[in-house]
């Protein structure tokens, strides 16, 4: 079997349409998962009991369902009760119900790695707990949490394959159509392997950066 | 005023402060000596309502920091600096020192930062103004957590060993610094093993010994060989120091 890549030289901009709804779904979904685990993170060191115990379900029940069950859940179960949204608007939910899980946790350890003593300074000076939370906490937690993130969003793309399964047509969603149409399924998973990697590879170089900006003036990861 | 009424404290079983009285009145300077493990720290932090009391009363200018609803009125007439800094990090020093005054305060940004900079000014950094904590020497730091303080317009200063973080050199800077500070007025409280300094700047000197506050002297007095000198814990403990 010979590798024979100019037969998908006419499917480029087709599978460059997939590449751009994959980043978009991953970006949306990295602000949700973002948001949410903020959330979440704050409600695990809630003073009410209730809330922490739901908080603490929630990462555990999404971490320990599979992605693709969740998925279909979302997509074929719902429209049984009643409830009916579009393919991608429940690819964006489920990866950002299933990131968030990560997220808290990346964003958690963020927050409870900040020194006692920055805290107690905020606190004689008479900063409320939400001005300290908002101006202190979420912002050194945030910086010192870019690398757990970017895992959570690299994993978030590698994941994001998996709506295809729901009509989908994001990079492989795209790719399976090509490989249906030219009969060619070697070269077009070839092409995607290697897209996939040189895509988290990139994002991975783009979060070492951004770490490295947003860190630089920290005193402890300064490096 | 500030006053320490009968104040104690308890960590589980060990008693860390044993019935402390301390008045400091506006414009005195006030130093605590005492070896480690004595109840210093935590005698601050009592005071500026990090640690809750066993006993007694702790108010300031009328606010009794026990009551929350006190508390908040009795920070915003004190103002803590640190041992070991605890600025920001990832605020320039003039967002360290304006944070504060602008959210607790609630006084106008550009007034507070205006000032924040004269503050700056007169403790050398007025280059400095956008650096990050991390990227100053620990003197520098320390003397951002002195103008993080002042920008308060704090009536009392509370200080927990200030310098023992820093090398001789970058002591004396700050010492300096206090040493001004007392000499326009402001009111401190101050915890030291800088025995000579304290001997300069205070107008009384309190030692504590296992959480009990044994004497509370005016500077002359404590030094005097019939004063504090007579107490054998304390003769003991200004010989120690004498020999680090
Ligand atoms: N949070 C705490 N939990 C338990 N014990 C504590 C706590 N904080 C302080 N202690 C104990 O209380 C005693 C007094 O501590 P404190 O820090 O007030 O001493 P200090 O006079 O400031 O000493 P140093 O000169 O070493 O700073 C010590 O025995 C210390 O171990
Ligand atoms: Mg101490």
């Amino acid at each position: 079997m010979r590798l024979d890549l100019t037969i998908l030289a006419p499917y480029l901009g087709f599978l460059g349409q997939g590449a751009a709804l994959t980043a978009v779904i991953c970006l949306l979904s990295l602000a949700g998962a973002v948001v949410l685990g903020m959330l979440v993170a704050i409600a695990r060191t809630s003073q009410t009991v209730w809330i922490r115990r739901l908080a603490f379900i929630y990462v555990d029940v999404f971490r320990n369902i599979p992605f693709i069950v969740q998925l279909f859940f979302f997509y074929y179960g719902l429209p049984e009760i009643g409830i009916y949204i579009d393919a991608i608007t429940t690819g964006v939910i489920a990866l950002s119900i299933a990131g968030g899980a990560y997220a808290s946790d990346a964003i958690r350890s963020g927050i409870l790695a900040i020194d006692n003593g920055i805290l107690e300074a905020a606190e004689v000076s008479g900063l409320s707990k939400r001005v300290t939370f908002t101006r202190i906490v979420l912002p050194i937690a945030l910086r010192t949490s870019v690398r757990p993130l970017g895992s959570v969003l690299i994993n978030m793309i590698l994941t994001s394959s998996i709506l295809s399964t729901i009509t989908v047509n994001e990079l492989t969603g795209q790719a399976k159509i090509v490989a249906s149409d030219t009969f060619r399924p070697f070269e077009v998973y070839a092409v995607l392997l290697v897209v996939y990697a040189a895509l988290t590879w990139l994002v991975s170089i783009g979060i070492s950066r951004l770490h490295k900006r947003l860190n630089r003036d920290l005193a402890s990861e300064a490096a | 005023m500030l006053k320490v009424e009968n104040v104690k404290k308890a960590f589980g079983a060990a008693t860390v402060l044993d019935g402390v009285n301390l008045t400091v009145s506006p414009g005195e300077v006030v130093s605590i000596l005492g070896s480690s493990g004595s109840g210093k720290s935590t005698l601050i932090r009592c005071i500026n309502g990090l640690e809750k009391l066993n006993g007694g009363r702790i108010v300031i200018d009328d606010f009794d920091v026990a009551k929350p609803k006190e508390l908040a009125e009795a920070r915003k007439r004190s103002a803590t600096v640190f041992q070991l800094f605890n600025l920001y990090p990832h605020m320039t020093t003039l967002q360290n020192i304006a944070l504060a005054p602008v959210e607790v305060l609630k006084r106008p940004r550009a007034e507070v930062e205006q000032e924040a900079r004269a503050l700056l000014a007169s403790v050398g950094l007025s280059d400095k103004v956008d650096a990050y904590p991390a990227h100053l020497s620990g003197g520098q730091r320390q003397r951002v957590g002195i103008c993080r303080a002042l920008a308060m317009k704090p009536r009392y200063l509370l200080l927990d060993e200030v310098t023992s973080a820093l090398d001789p050199e970058m002591t004396a800077e700050v010492l300096a610094i206090l040493a001004k500070l007392a000499r326009e007025g402001t009111t401190m409280l101050f915890v030291t093993h800088e025995v000579d300094f304290a001997r300069q700047i205070s107008n009384r000197i309190v030692f504590l010994d296992k959480g009990v506050l044994l004497v509370d002297l005016p500077t002359k007095k404590f030094f005097a060989a019939s004063g504090g000198l007579a107490q054998p814990r304390i003769a003991q403990f200004l010989s120690k120091m004498k020999k680090d």
